[in-house]
């Protein structure tokens, strides 16, 4: 067995080269100042100041808010929609499944670019509006467009893990709880819901994650004052040159996440131990 | 009775979920047959874009590079991480954990931090970036999902079975292909599926990473946005087609089967198989375009030429969509062709550790290149148009020597406004202060770029714009805070150009060769260059001074001044030409040229103009209170 073993390190080389080095790179262009160069760096904390400032502090709850927001409306419009397309017969399932994962396969930038042609003054929607004889809305480079955008790219990855973990389900638990008395809306509640909770959680991350640091959404939708986490580190790569600056919201960023991610799983383990006594 | 209405209403949400998802893609395949550019608003039946898609070199080269790094990336990851998942399931715990957990960092992280943690790792060993750093990044997070994938079908597997093809007399190597993977083909399958579709839909790590012209469709497209481009709707349709058609067909083969009763359909074919099918039919359908329109490799060289292949780093649309492939054709090169969006940007990938043979920045720019010695003389003999230049276009401030730079295209940025909705006075009375009118709020774009932006608001306060005063810059970010919060302004870049022809809103701070585009496209726009001042700039051909083709570049410099080339670019540009005869001729010519569109002739030698000066103490100021004003 330990032949097998070997086959590992050259992922564990690879893992230094490509995982480890490039965070500790941040790490040491965040905590340093000057220069695009590793051989000039000075030790600082004047980038983690600067980005706790109140301008930068606002950017930053903006975009958690926007993808809290987003992971919301996922949820309430991606639970019924895995709900329904779980009752529908195999075929039908499968199909639609499908479906689901059809769009990816587009760029995701065109797809999200069409939705210019949807919002704009000139567009779909206010063209409908204007035959109907109804006011213009200006919906395009406001927050509403920005979380359509996110909700529409992010959808997807709400509804397959939850549609995973309902079409996994146990019919039988369901069936045992509807003979034990139970009606429609405390099966949901008490089996259904509680069956499905892993899948709602890995929804979650994968939406809320690139939710939180998209910044072509932003800037497509929302216009170049729209500024969220994402955008301000692109910002300080590719067009201010602040690199330090960048690495330093980036390592702020990656703590918060992997914060949240470790909570996340904690609820997660509690939900299948639970789970578990239940059963 | 109450089911069925339950039924109806869990079908009509689905329904209406799905109409969500595809409203869009419909829209890029309708637009796809648009007769103009435009994405957004519709203006007749027209196949061109496809016919363009055949001979798109771009287009062709991003399809080409995204599917070798998608099926490398794929093959090699999935190799990778087969291998180290069947290592871990026999590792001790420790190791096991740590590399998990590790390997889970690409995953969790925003792809915008391993993508900046990537591309500090590459510039720091200074390799160039291009083809390889873009395969190792795509790799680097392929990996993670192929390992997710296979390892909990490696805890599913029986361990002694292993062992027992051991014992049985099978050397360990036997044991692993003929025993161990075949038992977790499904979970390598779909790990692969992953790392495809993730490698073919990556746009961010790419963006920070690549470079020298290795371009994947999403970088192409963010790169396009400029007049953005109906081919890669195009593209899409056909790539929907097609994965339409090998889903209908795979869909239906069964039914058929079963129909002809030969045996019962198995469980899964629905769900997986058929987007294998996609897959393989994608790749095969896209191979036969890309390899149609593969980069074609060059093997004479003419005689002036020192090597084949030739750098160029330019702005999107700033150059006549034949051009290149005419100097491809008659020089017998091959010519890369990379886009930055701003002076800034060019700047930052220069140091990222790209590297290029001939550069177009602006006046500052060239002045701060010059200033860091990063550009190489040039050697006039080798540029005989040079004869042609405008006069007042050379041995400017920037380069007073003529030594390094040649002009390329000249202007300057003004407002534009759309006559019948704007009163043409309140423009002229006011200048830059009509971005502070309230009654125009909500109705105007401004310009992207820190510079432009703090040029606008140092005019109408009426300092210079190349003041590195700490309380006059500090005036003007108190302007343009106002211009913000008072006005509720767009701020874009390229797209104003798209906008403000369509009539979205009605006044923005444009660029004078923008402006001959749109005033050429829609009659009602008027430019108008504010009495306040205004940034009069000349963009220049440069060439700096690591390039490995330092006469190939001269010869590009040449034939973009040589008159028929000069004629085309500016022609399809909208930007005034620096060769004096063509200027003189598109600036008269109504028909063919932009006679009679004031934005084509930049107003030049007033006093209150300038042109912007490099001093890096300003330029920091500009870049901190310009994050400020868009951060708020």
């Amino acid at each position: 067995m330990n032949t097998f073993r070997k086959l590992v390190y050259p992922y564990c080389v690879w893992i230094g080269i490509f995982i480890v080095i490039p965070m500790l790179m941040i790490v040491v262009y965040a905590f340093s100042q000057a220069g695009n160069d590793v051989t000039t760096l000075s030790f600082t904390l004047a980038n983690f100041q600067k980005f706790f400032s109140p301008v930068f502090g606002s950017v930053f709850i903006k975009s958690i808010w926007i993808a809290i927001v987003t992971t919301v409306v996922c949820i309430l419009l991606g639970y019924p929609l895995a709900y329904f397309i779980a009752q529908k017969s195999e075929n039908v399932r499968n199909t639609m499944i499908l479906l689901m994962t059809f769009p990816q396969w587009i760029n995701m930038l065109i797809r999200t670019y069409s939705w210019i042609g949807i919002l704009s003054e000139a567009g779909l929607i206010n063209t409908i509006l204007s035959y109907l004889g109804l006011p213009k809305v200006d919906l395009l480079y406001t927050d509403f467009a920005v979380i359509l955008g996110m909700i529409y790219n992010f959808l997807p990855f709400m509804v397959l893990p939850i549609y995973t973990s309902l079409s996994k389900m146990d019919q039988s638990l369901v069936q045992a709880s509807y003979d034990l008395g139970a009606n429609k809306v405390q099966t949901f509640q008490k089996v259904i819901f509680p069956l499905s909770l892993p899948g709602v959680l890995s929804g979650i991350t994968m939406v809320f994650l690139p939710a939180v640091s998209s910044f072509v959404i932003p800037k497509l939708l929302g216009g170049g004052q729209y500024m969220l986490i994402g955008s301000l580190i692109e910002n300080q790569f590719i067009t201010v040159g602040e690199w330090n600056f960048g690495s330093a919201i980036s390592l702020v960023m990656t703590i918060i996440i992997l914060i949240s991610m470790y909570f996340l799983k904690k609820v997660d383990h509690e939900v299948v131990e639970e789970g578990g006594k239940k059963v | 009775m109450k089911k069925k209405k339950l039924q109806i209403g869990s079908s009509l949400y689905i329904a209406l979920a799905f109409v969500f998802m595809y409203l869009p893609i419909v829209m890029m395949m309708i637009f796809s047959f648009n007769d103009s550019k435009s994405l957004t608003v519709w203006s007749g039946f027209s196949t061109r874009w496809y016919e363009a898609l055949l001979t798109n070199n771009d287009v062709a080269e991003a399809v080409y590079y995204t599917l070798v790094v998608a099926v490398l990336a794929t093959v090699i990851s999935t190799f990778v991480g087969t291998i180290t998942a069947i290592g871990l399931s026999k590792s001790r715990k420790v190791l096991k954990e740590i590399v998990l957990n590790l390997n889970d960092l690409p995953m969790l992280n925003p792809d915008i931090v391993t993508a900046i943690g990537l591309m500090l790792l590459f510039s720091s060993i200074g390799t160039e970036k291009g083809f390889m750093t873009m395969l190792l990044a795509h790799i680097a997070f392929c990996i993670p999902y192929v390992i997710l994938n296979v390892m909990p079908k490696l805890r599913d597997l029986d361990p002694n079975v292993a062992e027992a093809a051991m014992d049985l007399g099978a050397t360990p190597w036997q044991a692993l292909w003929k025993v161990i993977v075949p038992q977790i083909t499904p979970g390598i399958l779909s790990g692969a599926l992953i790392a495809f579709t993730m490698s073919i839909d990556d746009f961010v790590i790419s963006y920070f990473v690549t470079g020298n012209g290795v371009k994947n469709i999403s970088i192409l497209v963010y790169s396009m946005s400029k007049r953005i481009n109906p081919t890669i709707n195009a593209l899409s349709t056909i790539i929907v087609v097609i994965v339409t058609l090998v889903l209908v067909g795979v869909n239906v083969a069964p039914i058929l089967k079963e129909k002809f009763g030969e045996h019962k359909i198995v469980k899964n074919v629905v769900s997986s198989k058929p987007v294998k099918y996609a897959l393989a039919a994608c790749i095969a359908l896209l191979a036969f375009v890309v390899y149609d329109n593969r980069p074609n490799q060059v093997s004479a060289t003419s005689s002036s030429a020192d090597c084949t292949t030739l750098k160029v780093f330019n702005t999107g649309e700033y150059i006549a969509e034949d051009t290149r492939q005419r100097f491809e054709e008659e020089f017998g090169v091959q010519v890369v062709y990379d886009l930055f969006a701003s002076n800034e940007e060019m700047y930052t990938r220069l140091l990222g550790g790209e590297s290029y043979d001939v550069l177009v920045p602006s006046d500052y720019m060239v002045e701060r290149l010059i200033q860091e010695d990063y550009l190489m003389n040039i050697d006039w003999s080798l540029i005989p148009n040079s004869e042609g230049l405008i006069e007042s276009l050379t041995y400017r401030e920037y380069d007073p020597g003529m030594s390094y730079a040649v002009p390329y295209f000249w202007g300057n940025v003004g407002i534009i406004y759309d006559s019948t909705v704007v009163d043409p006075e309140d423009v002229e009375s006011l200048g830059w202060d009509i971005f502070h009118e309230t009654k125009y709020a909500g109705d105007v774009y401004l310009y992207d770029s820190e510079r432009d932006m703090f040029m606008v608001a140092l005019k109408a306060l009426g300092y210079s714009m190349n003041t590195a005063d700490e309380d006059e810059l500090q005036e003007a970010y108190e302007w343009l805070l106002q211009a913000m919060n008072t006005m509720d302004p767009v701020l874009i870049t390229d797209e104003v150009i798209d906008n403000m022809i369509a009539g979205l809103k009605h006044i923005a701070v444009v660029y004078s060769g923008d402006a001959t585009y749109m005033m050429s496209e829609n009659e009602n726009l008027v430019y108008y260059e504010p009495q306040q001042g205004t940034n009069s700039w000349i963009d220049s051909m440069v060439i700096p001074a690591d390039s490995k083709c330092p006469i190939l570049a001269h010869e590009w410099i040449n034939y973009m001044l040589e008159e028929e080339i000069a004629y085309n670019n500016t022609v399809y540009v909208g930007y005034s030409s620096p060769i004096q005869s063509v200027f003189e001729e598109v600036s008269t010519d109504e028909e063919e040229g932009y006679g009679g569109i004031s934005a084509y002739i930049s107003r030049e030698g007033y006093a209150k103009d300038e042109m912007f000066h490099y001093n890096e103490a300003q330029r920091k100021q500009l870049s901190e209170l310009w994050t400020l004003v868009k951060a708020q």
